[in-house]
């Protein structure tokens, strides 16, 4: 028990930063994600041409070859923290897959807003600020809170780089304790612990700001 | 149309940062820029005891740990231990992430082409671990021809594999890799695989808490030792760490390390 006790304690050490990861890279992901989902739709042929191309490369790319790729190579030109490079990989590659989220959430925004709101003089870009995005990003909320649980555990990944956080964390007790199941799977409880709380919080959103159609 | 303007040239900088791959090293020697420093950073893979590893405490402790500690300590400066995946070290020492390796990692001809390698401080058996009702027997490595085995990814054990065994008739999909030594050794013992091959050290520990059983520790495998990685061309550290190396092996610090670890 009491080595449960400590167990517990000592992988909740590695929280921080596997929190500290997943928030950086959901934030990044969630601005540029917009943002590439916005030049998608609403760009011009240059802009939505480079957007989808970002989209297509990155999602093609394991997650760990992005960490890879921003560690080693790009911290040639950037002294990036291994802690750092990994969050904004996982930023980088979770931006890919949200400007689809949201591209496909803009779409789903019937044309008839768009048109009315330039019919009642918004410009387009007040119309995308004040009345698209909003019924956008609520659609989004579902596809989104599952973006959340697969970054959230992908955040493990920038162990590869020397970021301790939980799972490496639990790989350590299992290299002393030679006991893999007890502490791969008090970092599983802890894994499940933190996407049912994310989840039920965005569930939480999604319903608070249903739209009343 | 401001804004837009200024998120493609974000895009496009995030694109071409993603392609340059190439770019210039560190200037100067390592071996001032660790003495300037005033640290030395050192990569170490710490999921292997007993060379390296996390206790209860969160410390990192080992032999190999303890022994680059001292060697700092000859040199007048601090050692910072960067725990990484193993198969990161070598490309980490490389870009100059860390400035050197130690990590019971055995100075083979391919990895050398990569790095340098001090002269080595140890050398270590290995060992074929099979389970604890196992009818195998094994008088040399060759008798692991054609059975099931397993070996850790990245190490010279699954080199010595593919070298060895694969033109004795061992197939691809008879060779099972893992990325630590105890998934392993979970999988002899589930009769996922007949035998692992692993460093002997590790082996004699984990053979007894999984139940199983050493079938042969050989040196005939072992054809380099273990010795510390630095970045290819950094002369004046390599000799300095040989220096220390071959002080520490004079003054029996060395020995005293091994026989406080229990290593052979």
């Amino acid at each position: 028990m009491q080595d449960l006790a400590f167990l517990f304690s000592y992988l909740l050490q590695g929280l921080g930063v596997t929190i500290g990861v997943t928030i950086i890279a959901l934030s990044f992901g969630f601005v540029l994600g917009i943002g590439m989902a916005l030049l998608r739709v609403y760009g011009n042929k240059l802009a939505s041409t480079l957007a989808a191309i970002y989209s297509t490369v990155i999602r093609a790319l394991p997650v760990v070859l992005v960490i890879f790729i921003l560690y080693f190579g790009i911290s040639r030109i950037v002294d990036l923290s291994p802690f750092l490079s990994g969050a904004f990989a996982l930023g980088f590659a979770s931006t890919a897959y949200q400007s689809e989220i949201f591209r496909g959430a803009i779409l789903s925004v019937p044309q008839g807003q768009m048109i009315a709101a330039r019919a009642l003089g918004m410009s387009r870009w007040k119309s995308i600020r004040y009345i698209i995005l909003p019924q956008a990003i609520r659609i989004a909320i579902p596809a989104w809170s599952n973006e959340a649980a697969i970054v959230l555990k992908d955040s493990s990944l920038v162990y590869v780089i020397g970021v301790p956080e939980m799972l490496r964390r639990a790989e350590y007790v299992s290299a002393r304790t030679l006991e893999p199941f007890i502490a791969f799977g008090v970092a599983a409880l802890i894994y499940f612990i933190l996407t049912f709380t994310t989840n039920r919080g965005l569930d939480y959103l999604e319903r608070r700001y249903k739209l009343q159609m | 149309m401001k804004t837009r303007s200024y998120i493609i040239l974000a895009i496009v900088l995030v694109l071409t940062m993603l392609l340059a791959a190439c770019g210039g090293g560190e200037p100067a020697n390592k071996l001032e820029a660790i003495k300037e420093a005033g640290k030395m950073i050192v990569g170490t893979s710490a999921d292997y005891p007993p060379y390296e590893s996390k206790d209860e405490a969160g410390n990192f402790v080992g032999f190999d740990l303890d022994l680059i500690r001292e060697i700092g300590k000859r040199i007048g400066v601090e050692v910072e231990i960067q725990d990484m995946a193993f198969d990161t070290l070598i490309a980490a020492v490389q870009e100059g992430k860390v400035d050197a390796v130690i990590a019971a990692m055995q100075a083979t001809p391919s990895r050398d082409e990569q790095v340098d390698f001090s002269t080595p401080y140890h050398w270590q058996m290995d060992a074929f671990i099979v389970a604890g009702d196992s009818a195998i027997t094994m008088t040399k490595p060759q008798d692991a021809a054609g059975l099931t085995i397993g070996v850790q990814t990245g190490t010279v054990q699954e080199t010595w594999v593919l070298e060895n065994l694969v033109p004795l008739g061992t197939t691809e999909d008879q060779i099972f890799r893992y990325e630590r030594v105890d998934q392993g050794a979970l999988d002899v013992k589930n009769g996922r695989i007949q035998v692992l091959f692993i460093n002997a050290d590790p082996a004699a520990e984990l053979a007894q808490k999984e139940g199983l059983k050493v079938a042969l520790a050989t040196s005939d495998t072992v054809d380099s030792g273990q010795a510390i990685a630095i970045m290819d061309g950094e002369a004046a550290l390599k000799t300095e760490i040989d220096r220390i190396l071959a002080e520490m092996e004079a003054d029996g610090t060395i020995q005293k390390l091994l026989d406080q670890y229990g290593i052979k």
